[in-house]
């Protein structure tokens, strides 16, 4: 088998063993099971119900929860291994240095996106025994917008765990960035804005910088199409860009800025000493 | 096999390796030897590729960190200390064997069967949970199913248990004629009949670089006549271990040893060299 595969093959096996592969994927299922329980699909906000009503709030959840588990989980990776001595031992083995990194990343990346889509899928399936309409499209839109976001914050936290020494900068260096991303969603904004000191449209192209903004700005699109619920941001938004190439945006950028960061990321761990 | 020149690393400011210079040829054996510190686990991860560093290193006329693939096959590895790995033993088998070409999962079977480790019946044990000489063992059969040309050890016998030991220390004798060793060790003695050549480091540098002739003195026996200034207790029993007799009804001892024996005997002794009044080996 080719090394490439053997890797991710390894590195899945290594991390499904993991604790914190069980604590996310009790997050995730467990969130969907207790929307259910809650009786979310029973409830109804700006006229969604159902199992729509169900998604909402599934993203909002990853919104906030999300990005800071990514992180958590692949900002040990690199520096972790290295200080177990792990990366030691498999960097003697003939593995090249892009078989070792890309097949992390890969494993990774199945191991971050199997719990989410899975409890998506479940969600889904629940919604059929109990007969609730199926938003099939928006689903579909889900389950890639949460691919392109776990895609992006996988390559950022590969990146820190390159950049690190130690994982506890790595984790600390991950609490920073994501409370930066989550207030630039909303606080330092609205503050900005409060402030009337910048131009909408600049303010709304610099939280277009946040990942986190898109993907939210994205999912809410799918329910809101004229973006009513984010006021005048909207506007600037739909004028520039129109709903279809907002909605490829919302792909497309996470998705780009994930490639960048990984290969950021691999460029630092091949140009520095291994362990 | 391999060749160092100038070789310095650093981190930081502080040189952990520096200007080194080294060649090891195919028949080599070396025992790479000095103290916590010295820079041993360094310049082994050097040649490993693990590290840049400055100055020249080639081994199989290559630079590691360019052609780590082609070279790491061609090289087996034990590290010091076995690595927390999650993966079971059959796994972790199935890798090695998958990522060497020289590898197979029969091969491994059967070092590690050499080394007294059944690996099919601990198969489905996570390594984590095997014991620290089944650990030990493992790593080294990986090792030795790659059959290497170069086999690079960071204190290999630390874990295992004397039977180990000596199955082990057979196993690297079978390899001798065909694999260049560079053992790292705190125990010189251990190794001593494995090698032709001791090279120590300290505070990164190379202090002594000596080959041993083995065969002219391996399979002599050495006469050897010890004083010892009082009967210091702890030296006498270990005179008697190595089948001393006292001499003149006092504190000489007289035994024989053979010559592959010599460098244990004398590192055995040395722990009494304040207690030692005259030494003398013919």
């Amino acid at each position: 088998m080719n090394t490439f595969f053997l890797v991710t093959l390894a590195d899945f096996r290594e991390s499904v063993r993991a604790k914190w592969f069980l604590i996310y994927s009790l997050v995730f299922g467990g969130a969907v099971i207790l929307l259910f329980v809650l009786g979310v699909t029973e409830a109804r906000v700006m006229g969604f119900t159902g199992l729509s009503r169900l998604l909402i709030t599934y993203i909002q959840l990853c919104v906030a929860i999300l990005p800071i588990l990514i992180l958590i989980s692949t900002v040990r990776s690199v520096v972790g291994d290295r200080e177990s001595n792990i990366l030691e031992y498999f960097l003697s083995m003939p593995i090249s240095l892009g078989a070792y990194f890309w097949g992390k990343i890969l494993s990774r990346f199945f191991l971050i996106f199997i719990p989410i889509s899975a409890a998506l899928l479940g969600a889904i399936v629940w919604g059929m025994v109990k007969s609730l309409a199926i938003p099939w499209q928006i689903a579909g839109y889900y389950a890639i917008f949460l691919g392109t976001l776990s895609w992006c914050f996988l390559g950022l936290g590969m990146v820190i765990s390159t950049l690190v020494k130690k994982q506890e900068w790595g984790l600390g260096l991950s609490i920073l960035i994501w409370l930066i991303l989550l207030l630039f969603i909303d606080v330092i904004l609205i503050g900005l804005m409060l402030q009337q000191q910048i131009k909408e449209s600049v303010i709304v192209a610099v939280s277009l910088l946040n990942p986190i903004m898109v993907f939210r700005a994205g999912a809410v699109l799918l329910f809101d199409p004229e973006l009513t619920s984010m006021g005048p941001a909207s506007y600037v938004i739909l004028d520039n860009m129109g709903y279809g190439g907002f909605l490829a945006f919302t792909i497309l950028y996470p998705l780009s800025l994930g490639w960048l960061f990984a290969f950021l990321g691999f460029f630092r761990f091949k140009k520095g000493d291994l362990v | 096999m391999i060749k160092i020149k100038n070789l310095t690393k650093k981190f930081g400011k502080t040189p952990i390796l520096d200007d080194i210079n080294l060649t090891v040829k195919r028949s080599d054996r070396i025992a790479l030897i000095g103290p916590n510190g010295a820079g041993k686990t360094t310049l082994i991860r050097t040649i490993l590729g693990q590290y840049m560093f400055n100055g020249e290193l080639a081994v199989f006329d290559k630079n590691p960190r360019r052609h780590r693939v082609e070279i790491l096959d061609r090289i087996g590895y034990v590290p010091q200390l076995p690595p927390p790995i999650q993966m079971n033993v059959g796994e972790l088998v199935t890798f090695s064997a998958g990522i060497s070409r020289k590898s197979s999962i029969d091969t491994i079977y059967q070092k590690a069967a050499e080394l007294g480790l059944d690996i099919g019946k601990n198969v489905k044990k996570p390594f984590q949970k095997l014991s620290g000489g089944m650990k030990q063992k493992l790593l080294i059969a990986l090792a030795l199913g790659r059959q290497p040309d170069i086999l690079i050890m960071d204190e290999p016998a630390a874990n295992l248990d004397p039977q180990g030991r000596q199955a082990f220390f057979l196993q690297l004798i079978r390899s001798m004629e065909t694999t260049t060793m560079l053992l790292s060790s705190h125990r010189v003695d251990e190794i001593i009949n494995l090698i032709n050549r001791i090279v120590e480091i300290d505070y990164g540098r190379v202090v002594q670089d000596e080959r041993i002739d083995q065969s002219r003195f391996a399979d002599k026996m050495l006469a050897c006549r010890v004083t010892l200034t009082k009967n210091h207790e702890a030296a006498i029993r270990m005179l008697e271990d190595w089948g001393f007799k006292i001499v003149n009804g006092g504190r000489e001892f007289e035994g024989r040893f053979i010559g592959a024996e010599r460098l244990r005997f004398l590192t055995s002794i040395s722990h009494f060299a304040n207690h030692i009044q005259k030494l003398n080996i013919k």
